[in-house]
């Protein structure tokens, strides 16, 4: 064995042996009595006040009463939830105006039509077709753009008299009817 | 010994009862406390608390077998506590005195023993580089007799743990006594 561990357990020894005497144990005994009672005593307090505050609740007919009560908010609360979606539902599935200005105004007849078209199909489910905002968009956007065009042409027609008779002569050929443009 | 039937007497709420658990309990509680704290005052003020936790939390315990582990574990984990206070607002007592002490104690023969304040400084002057957990390692594996698997499960380190920090105590104090013996 090396020394410094003879050593070592020497030490440890003399501690062993020298175990640590409590020579107080009445004291502690006292003082944690006193705590105890302490503890005991403000957690009385507690339930006193509990007691006085709420304590009504443990009457038999109070308590039923509560229970009842109770059972009864959560019905109309869960009818109220009922009723406000089924609002909800009713209200996306309508086109609300905010602004007469904002809103673009159909001012074509053919835009007219469509609008209405579009609305009679949302109020009508069974009738429903299904078109996105987008393409409805594009199409308006075609339809004007067409007219435009039309107009144009119509402005060109009428001011060279040549190309009117040849485009009426063109026409009476292809439909066999006479055309006024 | 500590039965199962005045643990349940305890349950009930019975001071008297509680009195004779303190009386059973309170001296090995403080040879733990006292050898991992190296401190008198410090050691009955843990043995304070740990009997008003007992008392708080007595309905925990499921049989007479794991009281003491219990015990114990409580014990350990009120000294860690104090080692953190102290931590904050260190005092170094330990000086040559208690090394020409621990000397002459020796010298005197395996009989020899050590009174409380003298146990207080010699554990002071060993233990003072440990860490909190290597102190209670030591203290209760060469100083309690315990084995490492009691060890464990009153401290919650792993076995592989348990091993580690009491070789690094043990190295530790070794060292010193190696050193200044």
């Amino acid at each position: 064995m090396k020394p410094e561990n003879e050593k070592y357990n020497k030490v440890l020894n003399l501690l062993r042996v020298s175990e640590p005497t409590l020579d107080s144990t009445k004291e502690i005994e006292r003082e944690v009595i006193k705590r105890i009672t302490k503890i005991n005593h403000f957690g009385l307090i507690f339930s006193e006040v509990i007691d006085f505050l709420f304590g009504w609740v443990y009457i038999g007919w109070v308590r039923r009463s509560l229970i009842t009560a109770s059972i009864v908010l959560i019905l109309v609360f869960v009818y109220q939830q009922g009723i406000i979606l089924k609002r909800i539902d009713v209200l996306s599935r309508q086109t609300v105006v905010i602004d007469k200005e904002n809103t673009s105004s159909p001012t074509d007849e053919i835009e007219k039509l469509l609008m209405v078209y579009k609305n009679s199909g949302r109020r009508f489910p069974s009738k429903t077709i299904t078109i996105s905002e987008s393409q409805m968009k594009e199409l308006l956007e075609s339809v004007n753009e067409l007219q435009i065009k039309y107009k144009d042409l119509e402005n060109l027609i009428e001011e060279d008299p040549e190309l009117k008779k040849l485009i009426e002569k063109k026409l009476i050929e292809y439909n066999h009817t006479k055309i006024n443009l | 010994m500590i039965d199962l039937q005045l643990i349940e007497e305890c349950r009930g709420g019975n001071f008297n009862n509680f009195r004779k658990l303190i009386e059973l309990t309170s001296p090995f509680a403080y040879s733990v406390a006292f050898r991992m704290l190296g401190n008198e005052d410090q050691a009955k003020d843990v043995v304070q608390e740990t009997m008003v936790t007992i008392w708080q939390k007595l309905k925990k315990i499921k049989t007479a077998e794991v009281y003491k582990t219990w015990i114990y574990r409580i014990v350990v984990n009120k000294c860690y506590d104090e080692m953190r206070k102290r931590k904050r607002n260190p005092e170094f007592i330990a000086d040559e005195k208690t090394w020409e002490l621990i000397a002459n104690r020796i010298s005197e023969g395996p009989s020899a023993a050590l009174e409380n304040r003298e146990t207080s400084m010699v554990i002071t002057i060993l233990t003072e580089r440990l860490s909190s957990k290597q102190k209670a390692v030591f203290v209760l594996s060469d100083l309690e007799g315990m084995s490492n698997d009691e060890i464990s499960e009153i401290t919650g380190i792993s076995k592989s743990a348990v091993k580690a920090n009491l070789y690094h105590a043990r190295k530790s104090i070794s060292e010193k006594v190696g050193k200044y013996l």
